[in-house]
């Protein structure tokens, strides 16, 4: 069961830990152009621009959040994973170097899957658009 | 001649998916179950497959518990059923970059990816956009797309632009774009070798769901009628159906839907003690059947 001041934290903070996928979604992208040899992954592109106003928004959220002891763990995995995302998005500042913005990176991400098995409301991809979507049962 | 076998494997499925996300306009007609499947190639010294499933790791227990997926089995498992082993595959055509289509990409460390390219800048563009437009992003698991990071890296990321013939011998890919989704492609295996040739298939990923997609509710006035879910146009949905019908000389049972339960009725199938079917489409000439 999850009580209301833990109710509360889950829908205060589902844009946030959404915020932080999409930030990492984003850099990981241009990493598979930039690996795949693309001339458009660049450290100019717009997505990055995106990205760190996402970020940005994304870690102000976190400073505001107040977890009760029940969030506790999903609040510390999330805390995690914007340091994590955030030293990723740092190293993308001057050039794309995918091998020292995938560590971080990669890191990040599992810190936010941990967030989400940590409570629920908190989807790594959002199953109910995808082809499984109709099959929701409950 | 027959330069391939053809295997579809079973590796989950959903007991009961309702109609109308598969087929346009099925509303309050009822379920059906919804294999997931992938494909094997193997001949001509080559050993290839379409598409590697869903990462159970990452998405089983979510799959089982709110979407009724059951029966999920690794690749080890299920490719062990026809003797052939995840780290012997050497090439893997992905027709598009859903989770349940590309999620199993760590258990294949030997096997260069297909992607096309559009799949790939597509993504990436709609990542920039706004939260608003999230919809977009429908069945994109971001793990995947770190996964595909370490592929190029590796070198074994082909980005592909558009059509290209003879990947393998007999073996062509063939670009959708804007369909089921930005950069969705199909497969053709050209079994005779023939560049017109007579006995091809195509294996369409999830440019169709089932045989209705492609030709109808009543087989004596075929018709197309567009799948459940397009993030591109239901026009370039049917007009791929026709591209992919023809390249088959009009036989629409040579189109394979890896979803299509009814595979069974058309060709020699079992079901292994897992209780997943296995799908004998062709065997090359020498190879000993797996369902018999």
């Amino acid at each position: 069961m999850i009580d209301e001041a833990t109710a509360a934290y889950i829908v205060e903070n589902q844009k946030c830990f959404e915020d932080l996928k999409q930030v990492a979604s984003q850099l990981a992208g241009l990493l598979v152009l930039a690996a795949a040899g693309s001339k458009e992954a660049a450290p100019d592109h717009p997505t990055l621009g995106a990205a760190r106003e996402r970020f940005r928004e994304a870690d102000d959220a976190l400073r505001r959040a107040r977890p009760t002891d029940r969030a506790r763990p999903h609040y510390e995995h999330l805390a995690q994973a914007a340091a994590l995302i955030g030293a990723a998005l740092k190293e993308s500042r001057e050039v794309l170097n995918v091998d020292r913005i995938l560590i971080p990176l990669r890191a990040g991400y599992t810190e936010l899957e941990h967030a989400a098995d940590a409570l629920p409301g908190f989807q790594k991809i959002a199953y109910d658009r995808a082809c499984c979507g109709g099959a929701r049962i409950q | 001649m027959s330069a391939y076998s053809l295997w579809v494997m079973e590796y989950a499925a959903v007991p009961d998916y309702p109609q109308s996300g598969l087929i346009y306009g099925m509303h309050n007609q009822g379920t059906r179950k919804l294999p997931y499947c992938y494909v094997v190639i193997k001949g001509q010294g080559q050993l290839a497959m379409v598409d590697v499933g869903y990462n159970h790791k990452a998405h089983g227990e979510v799959l089982a518990n709110t979407y009724g997926v059951r029966g999920w089995h690794s690749p080890r498992e299920v490719l062990g059923e026809i003797g052939i082993q995840p780290q012997d595959v050497s090439n893997i055509f992905i027709t598009h970059c859903h989770f349940d289509h590309m999620g199993n990409i760590e258990d294949f460390p030997n096997a260069r990816f297909y992607i096309q390219e559009r799949e790939l800048s597509k993504w990436v563009w709609t990542m920039s956009l706004e939260r608003r437009f999230r919809w977009l992003m429908l069945g994109i698991d971001p793990a995947d797309i770190m996964r595909a990071v370490d592929l190029a890296r590796q070198g074994r990321l082909v980005c592909v632009d558009g059509d290209r013939e003879n990947v393998l011998p007999g073996v062509d890919v063939h670009a959708a774009f804007d369909t089921h989704t930005w950069g969705s492609m199909y497969v053709t295996v050209r079994n005779d070798l023939a560049t017109n040739s007579q006995s091809s298939f195509v294996f369409c990923g999830d440019l169709a769901y089932g045989y209705e997609n492609l030709r109808g509710h009543d087989p004596k006035d075929p018709e197309y009628i567009p799948i459940g879910l397009a993030t591109g146009s239901q026009f370039n949905v049917i007009m791929t159906a026709e591209a992919m019908v023809k390249s088959v000389g009009g036989d629409v049972h040579r189109v394979i839907p890896p979803h299509e339960e009814r595979l069974k009725d058309l060709y020699p199938s079992r079901i292994t003690k897992a209780g997943l079917r296995i799908t004998e489409l062709a065997l090359a000439d020498g190879e000993k059947s797996q369902v018999a």
